[in-house]
């Protein structure tokens, strides 16, 4: 083999290569993303069912939907075993296989503690997720590095499959 | 007794009237400081975790009214234009608004939660407080996740 071809079959070789890992890297940051709906089961962490302060949001399975309009992510929880009206907003973002949320805590009685919701979590699967869920409460505490009121616990959701006629189960 | 209830008619009249007022000024002050419209927030945080540093930006934030709502949507635009979304809530003057740091290579990924009350018949957000949630993983924070405070300031620039 001459060395112009060994030459020709190395350039060959790292383009291929450069095609190849590009194209997956690009692949993998465009199939990941949580638009659409979720069921998120959560559970507590070494058997803390409430914040520090006492505060607990309960363990109920939470309706999640995702919504992507450009760079804009919104999210929106259906808690209507709650009420209809009950839609806490929040909002999103995916990083390869990781995503990040923050959620508003909806608090219909202005006197009782409040706060919000971050999730951090990756994709087991496009349709899988498993994390964290951390409540930062409006309620002082002197033991945490933020100030505030802290409680974490895990989740994992399930995508909810869109049926054939177009709806959702 | 008829002495009595002539007095108390008159006074009682007086009450209704006075707490009629003072509720109607307090709805009033809190529908004044609603968080609307755009808004300039100034952020100073850490510029990484752990950091002693200060980062300080400046964000635009146009907030979308939120009709009968508890809660809100808004859209927050950085200096370099990029637009992203956020939530807030507010009960009375306290409000709060959440969103999401973009991922710009430059500065670390975070969130942010931004806590503050609306004052000067809705205009300033005067030494507001921010959470700051990184992406780094800490086993020794309550989060599982590294954290900061950060303060801000918000002007409102256009009803």
């Amino acid at each position: 083999m001459s060395r112009l071809n060994r030459l020709l079959i190395l350039v060959i070789a790292f383009f291929s290569m450069t095609v190849l890992i590009g194209g997956s890297t690009a692949r993998m940051q465009s199939e990941r993303t949580l638009a659409g709906e979720w069921i998120v089961r959560s559970t507590a962490i070494n058997g803390q069912t409430a914040s520090p302060k006492g505060v607990s949001l309960g363990f109920p399975d939470r309706d999640m939907v995702f919504e992507q309009q450009g760079d804009l992510r919104t999210g929106v929880v259906l808690r209507e075993d709650v009420g209809h009206d009950v839609r806490p907003l929040g909002v999103w973002r995916v990083s390869g296989d990781s995503f990040s949320t923050t959620f508003q805590l909806w608090c219909p009685d202005a006197n009782g503690p409040c706060g919000s919701i971050v999730m951090r979590g990756h994709f087991v699967r496009d349709d899988k997720i498993s994390g964290t869920m951390t409540a930062f409460f409006n309620v002082s505490d002197d033991n945490t590095p933020t100030g505030y009121d802290t409680w974490t616990f895990a989740f994992v959701g399930n995508r909810v499959v869109a049926s054939s006629s177009g709806g959702s189960h | 007794m008829k002495l009595r209830a002539r007095l108390s008619i008159p006074k009682l009249m007086t009450a209704v009237c006075a707490v009629a007022f003072v509720l109607s000024s307090v709805q009033y002050a809190f529908a004044g400081n609603e968080l609307k419209g755009k808004w300039t927030l100034t952020i100073s945080m850490p510029d990484a975790p752990g950091s002693s540093i200060t980062r300080s930006f400046t964000v635009t934030i146009d907030v979308l009214p939120r009709g009968e709502s508890l809660h809100g949507r808004a859209n927050i635009t950085d200096d370099s234009g990029k637009t992203v979304s956020a939530a807030w809530r507010q009960v009375g003057k306290q409000v709060s608004i959440a969103y999401e740091l973009p991922c710009d290579g430059v500065n670390p990924c975070a969130s942010l939660i931004l806590q503050g009350k609306v004052k000067g018949g809705g205009v300033l957000i005067k030494k507001g407080s921010v959470i700051v949630m990184w992406d780094t993983e800490n086993d020794r924070n309550p989060s599982l996740f590294d954290t900061s405070n950060g303060t801000f300031r918000g002007d409102q620039i256009e009803q």
